[in-house]
């Protein structure tokens, strides 16, 4: 790309302007931002409905809740843990969370309460890894598997159906903005300046990047990893009210995938599988722009197919370059 | 550097470059097997697939009990669910109305082939006239199903088969001709004959619904040729998937999209929802398959005019009459229809199944009446 409009420059100066042109473009949002950028240039250029405003919405909307579950996974990775039960847990969180609106309790608990109980059902998790120092992708495989087959189990896979009226929290539009997509710009926010500002959040990062120098430098790695699960199951309950307040109906069981296709957001996002480094900026731009493929796909007339491919390239460029710089980093360090 | 190149290059290229060259064919079930579409409208008969030979298992000896009462087994895939409840509904009528048939419903809690086998061991070993079952695992169920017939036990499925030979009829709720016929009609109702319409299904690779979609196409190809049947998107079995590409439906085709079709219990009420949501009801018609609880609200809100399925309380009551007529010598090999109370005269298909009928269509008047 670079070197068809570089013919004429010497090396060293097409050195020069590719590194330059590297650091401005070198961390993974802005990466993804312009992707982003070009998907919506190009796809709605062959189709200008795919720009148009309520498309734009149907986008962001239909995935805020992934986006939001996936800042609690990316501060999750970052640590140097995983959880695949998050898919489960939507699912669990949802239908208390419906149950409890059918029941007729007051609507504010139906919303409260399940996150609640993912902040205290994840902490069980986090304890477990924490303390017991069992690694993370089997607790949370163990967990995937309670979960999923209890709800199974209790609800027969019955949908839920009469939610009282007032219920559907994402169908709410404050300022003509669906709630949703306020809640994913917000917490994003929040949790981004709280990963890059507070003690916990940088501890994070140290804990997933280099354990030994964190308990060197005085950071608890177990209360590190008790907390980072906490949290993770806040945003996973919040995801879950949203995921549950969308539609009329809840489906009570869990949606297929939904552990990947948050693990990939994040992942893609550039959030290292190895821990120690990302944002939740990425991951929040990952799951949109993986909406918009999807989206895309469908306005491109390519058979849908073909998302599965784009997110399996995703993720594999993204892992190579994650490699690539650990490797930069390294020479750099040695150098 | 590898980075912003790989991923631009993977994405303009994909979207670009695919785009270009695969203006994809519209997705059509496209599994190679041969449609038999039904006649178009109210007419009779269409393309009836060749009649098979008997291939269903025999009671060995049986006691005669032509006339006489009857106690009957019911152990379907599970208990405690309102589909289930509703054939169970429908065994209890049947078995009134012929005054000489005792039935009681006994299963697993879960639907799990194991439970279900210890049951059907139990009634076999409890002594039974006639079993009748859904079958959680066609292969699985089928030994105990052939210790029961060997034992002159009458066994009769519904709802889901077992393999041929373990039973000796099994009541067909519904046959792909006959779900696309009502599809494709009540679709068409809605919008017209000359609407364009697009289906939003679970995979391409779930068979039912492969089957029922290449149905569909033939049906509509020659019924119906100047519908347009613009696209088929996939959404799993995910309820915010499917409302995501039901809302990517309608915005991609904007008031050319009349009608959607959503072939799975899932994709339906999400379509229906995404229609609700965008303030489209009475722009854009939705049809499908569903469970009744499911569409209730957008059925009552008249959003939704026709959910297609069968009827569970016709299903029971079917296959208690198919039971009694077996018994009472009135229906074996190599008939090819059989009388079933107020359903009238059942045909018989696959050489050893009997047809419920043409599917139901729930809609405002009758949705109520159910819960399943």
């Amino acid at each position: 790309m670079n070197t068809a409009a570089s013919t004429a420059v010497s090396p060293a100066q097409q050195r020069g302007v590719l590194k330059r042109i590297l650091r401005l473009f070198a961390s993974q949002e802005a990466v993804l931002l312009l992707a982003l950028v070009a998907l919506f240039v190009i796809v709605g250029s062959i189709n200008s409905r795919f720009i148009a405003e309520r498309n734009l919405y149907s986008i962001f909307l239909g995935n805020a809740y992934i986006a939001v579950a996936a800042i609690g996974m990316s501060m999750v990775i970052i640590s140097g843990n995983i959880d695949i039960s998050v898919g489960s847990l939507i699912g669990v969180l949802a239908t208390i969370s419906g149950s409890m609106a059918v029941a007729g309790y007051p609507l504010v608990l139906c919303w409260l309460v399940p996150v609640l109980a993912g902040v205290l059902i994840s902490s069980f998790t986090g304890y477990i890894v924490a303390y017991l120092k069992i690694p993370s992708i089997v607790v949370s495989l163990g967990m995937l598997s309670i979960l999923k087959g209890g709800l199974i189990a209790v609800t027969s896979g019955e949908w839920i159906t009469d939610l009282p009226e007032g219920y559907a929290l994402a169908q709410l539009k404050p300022l003509g903005v669906p709630l949703p997509i306020i809640f994913m710009i917000v917490l994003t926010i929040l949790a981004a300046l709280w990963m890059r500002f507070s003690n916990t959040g940088r501890a994070i990062y140290a804990v997933g990047g280099n354990a030994e120098a964190a308990r060197l430098s005085g950071i608890s790695k177990q209360r590190t990893i008790m907390k980072v699960f906490a949290i993770h199951g806040g945003f996973i309950g919040i995801a879950a009210v949203l995921f549950a307040t969308q539609l009329s109906v809840i489906q009570s069981t869990v949606p297929p995938n939904l552990e990947l296709t948050i693990i990939t957001a994040s992942v893609v996002g550039g959030v290292s599988i190895l821990g120690g480094t990302g944002t939740v900026v990425g991951s929040t731009l990952a799951a949109i722009l993986l909406a918009a493929i999807g989206s895309s796909l469908i306005f491109v007339s390519v058979s849908p197919y073909w998302l599965r491919s784009v997110q399996g390239v995703l993720i594999l460029l993204t892992v190579l370059a994650d490699l690539y710089r650990r490797k930069r980093q390294r020479k750099q360090g040695s150098g | 550097m590898f980075k912003q190149l790989g991923i631009s290059v993977a994405i303009a290229g994909l979207l670009m470059g695919v785009a270009q060259t695969s203006h994809a064919a519209r997705w059509d079930g496209a599994d190679d097997l041969p449609v038999s579409p039904l006649a178009c409208g109210d007419e009779e008969g269409g393309a009836m697939a060749a009649a098979m030979p008997y291939d269903g298992g025999m009671a060995m000896n049986p006691p005669d009990k032509a006339g006489e009462e009857i106690t009957l087994v019911d152990v379907p895939k599970l208990i405690g669910i309102g589909y289930f409840a509703a054939t169970t509904e429908g065994m209890r009528q049947a078995a009134e109305e012929l005054g000489n048939v005792k039935v009681k419903t006994d299963g697993p809690t879960e639907a799990n082939i194991d439970d279900q086998i210890t049951f059907l061991d139990n009634f076999i070993t409890q002594g039974v006239d006639g079993l009748l079952f859904a079958a959680n695992d066609p292969v699985a169920i089928a030994p105990v199903l052939r210790t029961a017939l060997k034992k002159g036990v009458h066994v009769v499925g519904y709802d889901a088969n077992s393999e041929p030979d373990a039973r000796e009829w099994f009541v067909n709720q519904a046959e792909f001709n006959g779900i696309a016929k009502s599809m494709v009609d009540s679709i068409v109702a809605e919008i017209g004959e000359d609407g364009k319409f697009a289906i939003v299904t679970s995979t391409f690779t779930t068979p039912n619904q492969a089957r029922w979609i290449a149905e569909m196409q033939a049906y509509q190809e020659k019924c119906f040729p100047n519908a347009e049947w613009l696209e088929t998107v996939e959404a799993q079995e995910d309820n915010i998937l499917s409302f995501n590409q039901a809302n990517t439906l309608i915005n991609k085709y904007g008031e050319d999209l009349q009608g959607l079709l959503g072939m799975t219990s899932v994709a339906t009420p999400a379509s229906a929802e995404a229609v609700t949501q965008a303030g489209l009801c009475g722009e854009v018609a939705v049809v499908g398959l569903a469970t009744p609880n499911a569409m209730k609200p957008y059925v009552a809100s008249d959003c939704v005019k026709s959910v297609v399925l069968w009827n569970p309380v016709d299903l029971g009551y079917a296959a208690v009459h198919v039971m009694r007529a077996v018994v009472d010598g009135k229906f074996a090999p190599g008939a090819t229809e059989v009388s079933a109370g107020r359903l009238g005269t059942l045909s018989v298909v696959n050489g050893s199944e009997v047809l419920l009928g043409a599917p139901y269509v729930f809609n405002k008047d009758n949705i109520n009446d159910f819960d399943f």
